[in-house]
């Protein structure tokens, strides 16, 4: 299968400390990727250097490569903004902007001056559909966000990266701040997504990365331990230190 | 049975003297300016010109009684023959004169001719009630014109009296009470307006420019402590600064001394800081999380900064805003030298003249110092001060925790 991303002997620094260690990892396209391991392994920090995120820490230095579509976004002269527009973002934490549903949806296709109503409505439907958001906010697409349950802010804010019709989107965490039933309805939702876009997943919960990934990377003090189909890497672990981490012995 | 620790009886005792005493100076100050200044405050203050308008006209001859059905108290004295009735009252100075408290529709008095020579000169007078009268010329039967009024130290039943038994009445000299705040409220007004219109724009941009692009920056730490370092510089030395620098820049615009236009420029500097450190806090609440959400929907620094951050601070801006007028109505020191102590009624923007707090200022420095309204105008710089604070306090409030 074709490959979203590829990295090559990827290597960050925050200041003096090194946060991830030369990293190599293919990421397949249309497939959920998911990204374990404790606390403070690396996997946020590499989930964020798909779109460049980390360009907004200053102390951030990379080496290596990341390619993207033929072109190694790991450069000083690729464009930021329109990376972001083709690789879109989920957060830890439901964060709509305090403003109305309609305008957080479009909020990315204002930015690029799009100004064109019927263009931004027919966008903000379909975004939402497919966010599955849409028959519970249709009829209050201009109340304020804050309105919505933690779990429709998550959805809000999944529609709010489709909006964009990203390639890849990059899920960090994006169940850690959910109760079990809005979980659950968002992983149907990234089961559902991922027929359209290549998703990549951070998550701390491990029965979460068997149920919804293809491919599971195990994460360990900045290092991938182990990578591999999900199945695998749960049944038959080849790494000692994975079988450890996912029987619960540390982490 | 708790143990009596004489240390903590003492420290408590302590405790509770000294924030009374805190309390009961603060209660006391309340007190002594209400009770000053009370009595002087009403509605005609805020409309009504510092500066007392004097008047002479003649009188137009009359024939007729002036009948009146109004009830009169028994200090108003009426005249049926000239429609006109005085009563006897203090000035602000608690010196005793004689006002106009009704005037009848068809009196002469409505029909007095400026005779002061001038540009007024042969044109109407109105006489208000509320007026001085100073004094009143009359004609008596022999033909000859005599006065009646306070300049003959003749109270308001004196005067009536004196001028019933005249044949006809010759000339008036009236004047307006005055002692009002309008010039003062009107400068104050323009120079909220020049401060506010000067350093707010430049205040938040600089509150952005230290958190939102140079906020790791090498320099950053020095702007931002010498900038603080302003908040404790005396607003005098400001002043002293403003007529030093400053002035040059108003004269470009033809002032030729002090100035309302020289007084916002340098209250807009003793601004500066304040709304630098308040925008920059309010910055500072607004979480990391609208910034990332933003930059990874493709938005530019510039779109995150203005569609998302300002709005989103956009209750601490105003904090800052309200902040500032309230130092602006506040601010004495700093104005005594850049915009002058002589109170105007008609303030320009490249003239001097007072802002409440300085007429305060004016009135006391004088020779007879006005404490009844010094403390009227105290009284309401403090309720437009607290109304102000309140307006923080309920502003914050609503800002709390939306995301």
């Amino acid at each position: 299968m074709e490959n979203s991303f590829t990295i090559n002997n990827l290597n960050l620094f925050y200041g003096d400390k090194q946060a991830l260690k030369n990293i190599n990892m293919d990421i397949s396209r249309y497939e959920v990727t998911a990204f374990i391991g404790p606390s403070g392994c690396g996997k946020s920090t590499l989930l964020r250097c798909l779109n460049r995120m980390n360009d907004l820490i200053p102390s951030v230095r990379m080496e290596g490569d990341i390619i993207f579509d033929q072109e190694n976004i790991n450069k000083d002269k690729i464009d930021v903004v329109q990376l972001r527009t083709r690789v879109g973002m989920v957060f830890q934490k439901p964060n709509p902007f305090p403003m109305s549903i309609y305008e957080n949806v479009i909020y990315g296709l204002r930015c690029q001056n799009i100004k064109d109503k019927n263009v931004l409505n027919k966008v903000c439907e379909t975004s939402l559909r497919k966010a599955a958001l849409w028959d519970e906010v249709k009829d209050r697409l201009n109340d304020n966000a804050y309105g919505l349950s933690g779990g429709q802010q998550q959805r809000l804010c999944i529609a709010r990266a489709i909006a964009m019709e990203p390639e890849v989107i990059l899920m960090d965490e994006p169940t850690s701040a959910l109760d079990p039933i809005a979980t659950a309805k968002i992983e149907e939702l990234i089961q559902e997504l991922k027929k359209d876009y290549t998703i990549i997943i951070v998550t701390h919960s491990m029965h979460q990365a068997a149920r919804i990934s293809d491919k599971t990377a195990f994460f360990l003090m900045g290092e991938v331990i182990e990578m591999g189909e999900t199945r695998n890497l749960f049944h038959v672990p080849k790494d000692k230190r994975t079988e450890d981490y996912i029987t619960g012995r540390f982490g | 049975m708790r143990k009596l620790n004489i240390k903590d009886i003492i420290l408590d005792g302590l405790t509770y003297l000294f924030s009374s005493v805190s309390i009961l100076i603060l209660i006391t100050i309340f007190i002594f300016i209400f009770q000053r200044g009370f009595s002087s405050l009403n509605l005609g203050l805020f409309t009504s010109p510092y500066w007392s308008q004097n008047y002479y006209g003649t009188i137009p001859e009359s024939n007729r009684i002036f009948e009146s059905d109004v009830n009169f108290d028994k200090n108003e004295f009426y005249s049926e023959k000239y429609g006109i009735a005085l009563k006897d009252d203090f000035n602000a100075r608690n010196e005793v004169i004689v006002v106009i408290s009704y005037i009848h529709p068809d009196s002469p008095f409505n029909q007095l001719i400026n005779a002061s020579s001038g540009i007024n000169e042969g044109k109407l007078i109105v006489a208000e009630e509320g007026m001085i009268v100073n004094k009143i010329s009359y004609i008596t039967s022999n033909g000859i014109t005599r006065s009646a009024g306070p300049v003959l130290k003749q109270n308001a039943e004196e005067t009536i009296k004196t001028i019933n038994q005249s044949i006809q009445l010759d000339s008036a000299f009236i004047q307006t009470q005055g002692g009002g705040i309008m010039g003062s409220l009107i400068a104050t007004l323009m120079l909220i307006f020049i401060s506010l219109a000067i350093s707010l724009p430049i205040g938040i941009m600089t509150a952005i420019y230290l958190n939102e692009y140079a906020k790791y920056g090498r320099f950053t730490p020095w702007i931002r402590s010498s900038i603080e370092l302003l908040t404790g510089v005396p607003s005098i030395v400001f002043g002293l600064m403003g007529v030093l620098v400053l002035f040059p820049i108003t004269a470009i615009f033809g002032a030729n001394g002090t100035s309302i236009f020289l007084g916002g420029l340098t209250l807009s500097i003793i601004l500066l800081p304040t709304i630098i450190r308040t925008t920059e806090e309010s910055l500072k609440v607004v979480p990391d999380s609208f910034r990332e959400a933003s930059h990874s929907l493709g938005a530019n620094h510039s779109q995150t900064i203005f569609k998302i951050i300002i709005p989103a601070a956009l209750p601490g801006i105003l904090t800052a805003t309200i902040l500032s007028i309230g130092r602006i109505i506040g601010e004495s020191a700093a104005l005594i030298y850049t915009m002058g102590t002589y109170i105007s009624d008609k303030p320009e923007l490249l003239k001097g003249a007072t802002s409440l707090a300085v007429q305060i200022w004016s009135i006391m420095n004088g020779d007879q110092p006005n404490f009844g309204l010094a403390s009227a105008i105290s009284i309401i710089i403090l309720v437009i001060v607290l109304g102000m604070n309140i307006g923080v306090k309920v502003l914050t409030r609503s800002k709390v925790k939306q995301w």
